[in-house]
């Protein structure tokens, strides 16, 4: 009965298939996983069931984290480092080159002003971090309020070169006390700023409804 | 492709292909390969998180300087107080103190907190809420588009005799807790609400007194 004889060969499989899929999935997460930046600050937002996605460019973020401390951040390069030599003129510093890239990379900055240059000194991201860790953030207090500088600093400079307004955001910790958020906002929406509208970056909650 | 090499053994006949030139089988173990690639699959799996932000647009108004006294009738509101422990107080209607001019009973404050707080809502504005929910069968039953369910759900929640609320929060109320709220407003129905840090001195006390009990 020759039908019934069994194959001679191992009893392999042709594993081709499954090695295409596998190294097709790997191609995609390999391409598509974009590592979250090493950020300075962490912050837990809070959850909400809006669903608006978040901006990828033209945005400052205000970030404020759980301890109140408040951060700067913004999302394109050439507008960061148009606001660092704004600010730095401020204060007698004048940014290397090596200094303006190192600034455009580095996500939320929360130093004094006059803090910039050292900060933009170190080489690493864990030291600019421990370095940042000294200080409460971007001075907020009515003597020394450098957050509006920041802000007011940004807008114009966005404003002369795209003749349109950042889009502003906040991006708060969810445990941090609403004292200090409200002050952000009321710093907002002081004169010569004026924001009233603006972005509450959250988490996407699913479970609540 | 694939195949692990047959070697020798299957054929038996090991000893007379030892002197014939080899097969020349191009067959590899991709065993290893196949290894690899399925461990920076699995790697890249478990380290992609979906981490998907989003955005709640707060429109906050600038304060009118020339016309400070541009007051909402607040007969048809709801004022939220959030306060530490993620604890809720509220009143409805206006605030009036102990031994007010008009006579009118004074004002009590009710505690709640978040898992009970959309009920108090939804019972609230029950008309809006119906209206809404109507809205969203016609939606699902395909009655209307996506536009005009927008619109539509704009304009009841903008009508001025739906339910406006206020959330206060005095200096131990977190941030996370305002956002739930502003959260619950949405799914309340209720379209006009203002959010404020200031506690009236008289409110302070009467929360002063009702978070002693807590």
């Amino acid at each position: 009965m020759p039908k019934l004889k069994m194959p001679k060969s191992s009893p392999a499989l042709d594993m081709t298939p499954m090695v295409d899929l596998a190294f097709l999935l790997v191609t995609f997460f390999m391409l598509t996983a974009q590592f979250r930046p090493e950020e300075a600050v962490a912050v837990d937002t809070p959850s909400s069931m809006s669903e608006s996605p978040i901006p990828m460019t033209n945005m400052m973020t205000i970030v404020v984290d759980s301890t109140g401390r408040v951060f700067w951040d913004f999302t394109d390069k050439g507008v960061r480092i148009a606001v660092l030599e704004e600010l730095g003129k401020r204060v007698n510093y004048t940014p290397s080159q090596e200094e303006k890239i190192k600034f455009a990379n580095v996500g939320p900055v929360g130093v004094p002003i006059e803090r910039l240059q050292e900060m933009l000194a170190l080489e690493t991201g864990g030291e600019r971090k421990e370095y940042m860790d000294q200080f409460r953030g971007i001075p907020t207090d009515s003597l020394n309020n450098q957050l509006r500088d920041w802000i007011a600093t940004t807008r114009n400079i966005f404003y002369n070169d795209a003749q349109q307004n950042p889009i502003i955001a906040l991006k708060a910790d969810g445990n941090t006390n609403y004292m200090k958020v409200a002050e952000v906002i009321r710093i907002f929406q002081s004169p010569g700023i004026q924001i009233s509208k603006f972005k509450m970056i959250t988490d996407l909650e699913t479970s609540r409804m | 492709m694939a195949q692990v090499p047959e070697g020798g053994g299957g054929e038996g006949g090991g000893r007379h292909s030892k002197k014939r030139a080899k097969k020349g089988s191009t067959h590899i173990d991709m065993t290893p390969m196949v290894d690899l690639a399925f461990l920076l699959l699995t790697f890249f799996i478990l380290t992609t998180t979906m981490y998907k932000p989003s955005t709640l647009q707060m429109t906050y108004p600038v304060p009118d300087e020339n016309n400070p006294e541009n007051k909402t009738k607040l007969s048809n509101a709801i004022t939220l107080l959030l306060t530490k422990n993620d604890q809720i107080f509220y009143y409805i209607g206006e605030f009036h103190p102990a031994g007010n001019a008009e006579g009118k009973p004074p004002t009590t404050l009710t505690q709640t907190d978040f898992s009970k707080v959309r009920q108090v809502l939804v019972d609230q504005n029950k008309a809006t809420v119906a209206q809404l929910n109507d809205l969203v069968r016609q939606f699902n039953e395909k009655k209307i588009t996506e536009d005009e369910y927008n619109a539509k759900r704009k304009e009841i929640k903008g009508t001025n005799d739906n339910l406006k609320a206020i959330i206060k929060t005095d200096e131990d109320a977190k941030y996370r807790n305002m956002i739930d709220m502003v959260d619950e407003m949405d799914i309340a129905g209720i379209g006009s609400y203002g959010v404020l840090d200031e506690l009236k001195p008289e409110e302070k006390v009467l929360l002063d007194a009702e978070k002693a009990k807590f």
